[in-house]
């Protein structure tokens, strides 16, 4: 899962994706508004974290802007000023939950798992395939009640093909989402990472569609 | 001065129909006063003239009979002349000649004061009559032919006619005038309302843009008004933009504050960092809560309806919740008439109701409502009801001490019904606690209410 963490404090910044990273997702990072604008109208995200109090152009105008433009990704505002006018400024412009600072970085994570498990139609946090069944609030991975170690890519392969199972899911789109923007991408390991989760989770979980991309479904 | 009376002299209305009666009755007085003296003078020379008139008939029909002694050819043409006391009589005499005198004036004489006429000589007397009537008198020396001294005749006429009529003429006079008077009069008031009609209007104003129903005052006034009014709107400008840069700031440094707070938070990590920097969030929102309510309370203009507040806070909080105490859904239903509109800004309304909304669909099982009345003395009452546990009445006052949250076991998102209640009494009003009918809580919000 790829995240956008658009915030102009570089202490707090740094902070949350450090902490976002440490929990398997893919970070950008935007420190005003009219980059973050940018970065979200042009990268594929799967959540967006979004302060509203932003040098250049300010949280809630980068918001409508987005919306306006079909952006659908869920977005989590932090707000710090008035704060209940705010939160209704957010929520209107297209936001789908707030945080108000400070927060509790376990308050935030656990927002952000509910945000994208609700955007990819999933109502429950555990998301299983077959055997394989992967709790959102965890991060853990169970195959027949095992538990399975993953390294951390492995786990971003798999955490979004689990929220995306039972659809075509291209090399490309798996590439965007489980590599930062700054990371130097190589779509072959992709092929590497599929491997080695085919040898842990059994060898017809992930299906290669030729030409195509891949597909999770239960064998 | 007693309040009517100070109240009376600054109204702008009483003083211009005040000055407006004054000249007018001092005009119409004058006007009466040389009415009525210009019309005595006219009656008084027409008495006299017709006076002269009978004087000179008189002179001529008076002739000396054989015996030297005056008598009268044929008797004067005026019936009054024989008509007993009728107020008009004539008389020859006295002198060295036996007296002639009209029948009107029966057995009296004319009581002539001694007088030396020349001859043709006409001189004017005022005596006492018959039957005590002041009577004006006429009185010419004439010499008959034959004669040999000259013969006083006198006409004399009851002064009361004259009066009669002059008074006459003076109801009238002064009726018409006073009648005068009171039609110039009520043309003033027509036109001092019709003049003062722009001040009534701007007072309609004042009272609009008080109440919060007009942001501005309008810009067509009659050039002597409109100049004051666009200072109002000039001072009016300047204290919102005041009260903005005051909250912009205010808003800043809660920002910079907060997000200080949530690195610190992050750093030093650990239950005791957390519920410290819980502790000072809630100091951090108490204080710029009070500050905003503070800089906003009695900015004329400002008004919020509740209704828009509370439905914009009942849908992102029942779109967001995670659900009332029994897991379930809540609903809130808000019934706030539009026309029940907060005398305060729209972000500490916000803030109050949305805290109380917060903490009701906490506690609630599947229900909460809103719903406002008007109070007495210009209040109203924001009524937050929800079907929870409720809270026992021994435990009121203690949630609403300072600093003690409802649900202390969760760093909850917003302020506490303490600052809730700080906040209303900043703009004088209050917040109370009592028994839902629907099972739970209900929490009382009244504040002032925006004069319509």
């Amino acid at each position: 899962m790829r995240l956008l963490v658009v915030e102009d404090d570089p202490a707090l910044a740094r902070q949350l994706a450090e902490r976002l990273e440490g929990e398997g997702y893919a970070v950008d990072r935007a420190a005003d508004g009219e980059e973050g604008q940018f970065l979200g109208e042009t990268e594929p995200y799967d959540a967006i974290v979004l302060d509203l109090g932003l040098p250049r152009v300010d949280g809630l105008t980068v918001l409508r802007s987005w919306r306006a433009q079909g952006m659908t990704a869920p977005v989590i505002i932090l707000t710090a000023r008035g704060a209940w006018t705010e939160k209704v400024q957010g929520i209107d412009a297209g936001a789908d939950d707030y945080l108000a600072k400070p927060f509790s970085m376990e308050e935030l994570l656990a927002r952000i798992r509910a945000l994208i498990r609700r955007s990819k139609g999933h109502a429950s946090a555990e998301i299983a395939c077959g055997g394989v069944v992967l709790d959102t609030r965890s991060g853990r991975v169970t195959l027949d009640g095992q538990t399975v170690d993953l390294t951390g890519h492995e786990f971003r392969v798999l955490d979004y093909l689990m929220h995306r199972k039972g659809q075509l899911v291209s090399r490309t789109e798996l590439t965007e989402h489980i590599y930062a923007q700054d990371f130097d991408r190589d779509s072959n390991t992709i092929e590497v990472f599929v491997g080695r989760l085919r040898r842990k989770l059994g060898a017809d979980l992930i299906k290669t569609v030729r030409g195509l991309g891949y597909k999770l479904e239960a064998p | 001065m007693s309040g009517g009376a100070r109240r009376l002299t600054g109204s702008l209305r009483f003083r211009l129909l005040a000055g407006a009666a004054v000249w007018i009755a001092l005009a119409l007085a004058l006007a009466g006063l040389v009415l009525s003296g210009l019309f005595r003078d006219h009656v008084a020379r027409r008495f006299e003239a017709e006076l002269t008139n009978q004087l000179d008939q008189l002179a001529a029909l008076v002739e000396l009979g054989a015996d030297g002694a005056p008598l009268l050819r044929q008797p004067l043409s005026d019936p009054r002349f024989r008509r007993p006391l009728s107020g008009l009589y004539w008389q020859v005499g006295p002198g060295n000649a036996p007296l002639l005198r009209s029948r009107s004036l029966w057995d009296e004489t004319l009581a002539l004061p001694p007088d030396e006429v020349a001859d043709g000589d006409i001189h004017r007397h005022s005596v006492a009559g018959p039957a005590g009537r002041q009577l004006s008198v006429l009185e010419r020396a004439v010499t008959l032919p034959n004669g040999t001294a000259p013969l006083r005749m006198a006409v004399a006429q009851d002064e009361a006619e004259l009066r009669a009529v002059v008074a006459d003429f003076n109801r009238v006079l002064w009726l018409s005038l006073g009648a005068l008077a009171l039609a110039l009069i009520a043309a003033v008031m027509v036109q001092v309302s019709v003049g003062l009609r722009p001040l009534v209007r701007l007072r309609a104003e004042l009272a609009a843009v008080r109440a919060g129903r007009r942001k501005r005052f309008g810009g067509d006034s009659p050039r002597e008004v409109q100049p004051l009014l666009d200072d109002l709107n000039a001072l009016l400008d300047h204290s919102e933009e005041v009260v903005v840069r005051a909250r912009l700031q205010a808003g800043n440094l809660a920002h910079a504050l907060k997000t200080n707070l949530a690195v610190l938070a992050n750093e030093a990590g650990g239950e005791a960092a957390a519920r410290r920097v819980a502790e000072m969030r809630r100091h951090i929102d108490h204080h710029m809560a009070r500050a905003r309510a503070a800089a906003a309370r009695g900015l004329p203009g400002v008004a919020t309806p509740v209704a828009d507040s509370a439905g914009a806070l009942a849908r992102v909080l029942e779109k967001l919740q995670s659900g009332g105490q029994g897991g379930g859904r809540v609903t809130v239903a808000v019934r706030v008439p539009r026309e029940h509109v907060f005398a305060g800004e729209r972000e500490d309304l916000d803030e109050m109701l949305g805290n109380l909304l917060d903490n009701a669909m906490k506690w609630a099982g599947s229900r909460v409502e809103v719903a406002s009345r008007l109070e007495a003395g210009g209040m109203l009452a924001v009524v937050v009801d929800d079907d929870g546990p409720g809270l026992p009445a021994d435990r009121r006052d203690a949630v609403l001490a300072p600093g003690v949250r409802l649900d202390e076991s969760t760093p909850g998102s917003g302020l506490g019904l303490a600052v809730v209640r700080d906040v209303a009494r900043l703009y004088g009003g209050d917040l109370r606690l009592g028994d839902s009918p629907l099972g739970g809580l209900r929490v009382e919000l009244v504040l002032p209410v925006a004069a319509s």
